[in-house]
């Protein structure tokens, strides 16, 4: 065999399918990370506990499931279901230490205190061992020589359409202006009549229902248990630093460029370093440029 | 004080007194094990089994006419827990022998606070090969099968359902998982099986399918897993997903499928055999008495955790008996070359490394349950003595 088909072959049959499975994963993480970016650019609170807003979500999908709502109905009726929960959350935690002067570090511990509580009920209602919901669309197609399953073409079709969305409300819409206005100048924003309070709360509930939304859509490949918050909470939180706090385009190309580094090393390196390198790169960004690639849109620096 | 009140006092005193001189000093099994955690459903089983044996054995009579007292003390699945806990129970509670530690580290390092207080522990669920073998300790005895006797079970069945057959191995990355796929390698080979590779992947890794590109061109007929927990319901649903378990045999570790995680593996745990020394389906008449007393007493079935435990109670009893003495030599003497009868059938604790040697079984999980497919005979399965410490 010669060495320029050897080396089609190889890209073909190894490095497509890597990349591919990185792409996949690259989307799941973005869709986390777009939430967390988001509170984070605007709110100015790192949500330790977004990870566990994508377990409940997983886990709501779980339950509905098992009642007999259709998948395609759980899409929509998880993330509205999770828009009061994230809006309770923060006018009953976050607000009452927001205007203190540690801020960030109350806001930081708030959060994980919350993250452990919400872990151990969910192994309280639910029980430690792991659940699964039905594959929605099982079965794949073979494309070049490759197996493609039909429902990570699927998780790749509706999480770049819902990037896209996320992308357009921040904006293109009125909602998304007044976001960003509240999150340029606060005072400002209030004595234009944004009603800046609201406006948070809206936000917060916003990025947490966009974590339920990925819990939900992943739960079919990577299984529901009281820990998987934090399967992705690395990997999210080196997204948002390597993009830019507060910066969407930022976190959908440092997403992406993540888990590719993350899939493809894996050829290379033994697997297990998959996570140091990820952590590595967080590390070396926050020396080199901790503004990350591009400086937040959501807010000023 | 009026003067019948005060007899009535003493007399009430020395009444208590006298009751209990004359109660029989009882023996003392500390059981440090995982009550809570995620070893927790482990731990309950390990209770579930000494507790029954413990009621059974103090209706009959007790051990040397002595009750037996258990002391149970929670090890949350970390040695060094096990550890506080095992020497509390050693020098506070001045108990006589130790058991109920699962993790292997916990075994492990129990056994080492065993010798300091020259007292007997025992191990009823710890697999590791080491425990029994080039860390063998005189000690520590180990009731359960070993996972060199979980792989020779599992081979020997192997051998004869798909003779020769090429096998890719696919373990978690520490050292229980690459153990274990050691020892099936080492196993299988034996028997005509060829390796066509192997991979081992994080612990608790989500995604799979990077690994199912070099799998699926070994073209293997039967793979061959260690991972655990949500690792396994990850890698069978992905498998599942990339049309991979069409002609693939999926055999692994008796830890691999359980009842943690079968709820949802659901239909794709279906065909897997793996290699134990207990299933509640063995036709013998101690298993039969076993199965109704436990299930009466705890509404649940055993696994083998549970039986393995409520086997230990009576190894203990049989080796105080034979001792005449619950003196540590005299016991530890007595425990070497024993023969007991256990819902399993009879085990023989092996004299040279302290390894009860017993049948195992290939289980098959169809619709749900795992099925006996095939029994191999005790000293099939045992490995060779590899202690060199006694």
């Amino acid at each position: 065999m010669s060495a320029a088909s050897a080396a089609f072959d190889y890209a073909q049959f190894v490095l497509v399918p890597q990349a591919f499975n990185g792409l996949v994963i690259g989307v799941a993480v973005i869709l986390m990370a777009l939430g967390l970016t988001i509170i984070f650019g605007l709110l100015d609170v790192f949500n330790m506990a977004h990870g566990e807003f994508y377990a409940l979500g997983a886990y709501l999908g779980v339950t509905l499931a098992a009642r007999g709502v259709s998948f395609w109905l759980l899409l929509g009726l998880v993330p509205l279901l999770l828009l009061p929960a994230g809006f309770v959350v923060d006018r009953a935690l976050i607000q009452r230490v927001f205007h203190q002067k540690e801020r960030h570090m109350l806001t930081m511990l708030l959060t994980f205190g919350l993250s452990i509580v919400m872990e151990d009920v969910f192994k309280w209602i639910y029980g430690a061992n792991t659940m699964k919901p039905e594959t929605p669309l099982a079965g794949g197609t073979e494309i070049l020589g490759n197996f493609f399953p039909t429902y990570r073409l699927f998780l790749l079709a509706i999480g770049s359409a819902t990037i896209a969305a996320v992308w357009l409300v921040v904006n293109r819409t009125l909602f998304g202006a007044m976001v960003r206005a509240a999150a340029f100048d606060r005072h400002m924003a209030a004595s234009l009549g944004v009603p800046v309070r609201k406006v948070y709360s809206a936000t917060f509930a916003f990025g947490v229902a966009l974590a339920g939304l990925s819990g939900v859509l992943l739960a079919p490949i990577y299984t529901v248990f009281p820990t998987m918050g934090k399967d992705f909470i690395l990997m999210a939180f080196t997204a948002v630093i390597l993009g830019g706090l507060g910066s969407i385009r930022g976190v959908v190309i440092g997403g992406l460029l993540l888990t590719q580094i993350q899939a493809l090393s894996s050829l290379y390196v033994s697997p297990v370093w998959g996570d140091p390198l990820v952590f590595g790169i967080m590390v070396l960004v926050l020396f080199v440029r901790p503004q990350g690639m591009f400086a937040g849109k959501l807010r000023h620096v | 004080m009026r003067p019948w009140r005060r007899a009535t006092l003493v007399a009430t005193f020395v009444g208590a007194a006298s009751a209990s001189a004359l109660a029989a000093e009882p023996i003392k099994i500390g059981v440090v094990t995982p009550l809570t955690g995620t070893y927790a459903p482990i731990g309950q089983q390990v209770r579930w089994g000494i507790e029954l044996a413990t009621k059974e054995i103090n209706a009959a009579g007790g051990v040397l006419g002595r009750p037996v007292e258990l002391l149970f003390e929670d090890e949350e699945a970390n040695p060094a827990v096990a550890t506080q806990k095992a020497e509390k129970l050693f020098q506070v509670s001045k108990v006589d022998f130790l058991t109920g530690t699962v993790n292997s580290g916990s075994t492990l390092a129990v056994g080492q606070l065993a010798e300091r207080n020259n007292r007997l522990a025992s191990t009823t669920v710890s697999f590791s090969d080491a425990i029994t073998g080039d860390k063998c300790s005189p000690n520590v005895f180990r009731v359960n099968a070993r996972a060199g006797q979980q792989s020779a079970a599992l081979a020997e069945w192997l051998a004869k359902e798909k003779a020769n057959a090429p096998v890719y191995f696919l373990g978690p990355d520490y050292e229980m998982g690459r153990n274990t796929v050691a020892a099936f390698k080492a196993a299988s080979e034996a028997r005509g099986m060829k390796t066509v590779g192997e991979v081992f992947a994080p612990l608790g890794n989500k995604d799979y399918s990077p690994f199912f590109g070099q799998i699926r061109a070994a073209r293997p007929s039967v793979l061959y897993t260690s991972v655990a927990g949500n690792d396994t319901a990850r890698l069978f649903t992905q498998l599942d997903e990339y049309g991979l378990r069409k002609n693939l045999l999926i055999v692994g570790a008796s830890g691999t499928v359980t009842s943690q995680n079968m709820g949802a593996l659901g239909k794709v745990a279906e065909g897997y055999v793996t290699g134990v020394g207990y299933s509640p389906e063995i036709d013998t008449a101690e298993n039969r008495k076993f199965l109704a007393a436990f299930r009466a007493a705890y509404s649940a079935d055993p696994d083998l955790y549970g039986a393995d435990s409520y086997g230990l109670v009576y190894f203990y009893k049989a080796a105080v008996e034979k001792a005449k003495s619950t003196d540590t030599d005299k016991v530890r003497a007595a425990m070497r070359g024993l023969k007991w009868m256990t819902p399993q059938g009879e085990k023989e604790m092996r004299a040279g490394d302290h390894q009860a040697v017993q049948d195992m079984y290939a289980v098959k999980v169809e619709g749900g349950k795992f099925r006996i497919v095939s029994k191999v005979p005790g000293n099939v399965a045992i490995g060779p003595d590899t202690c060199t410490r006694f």
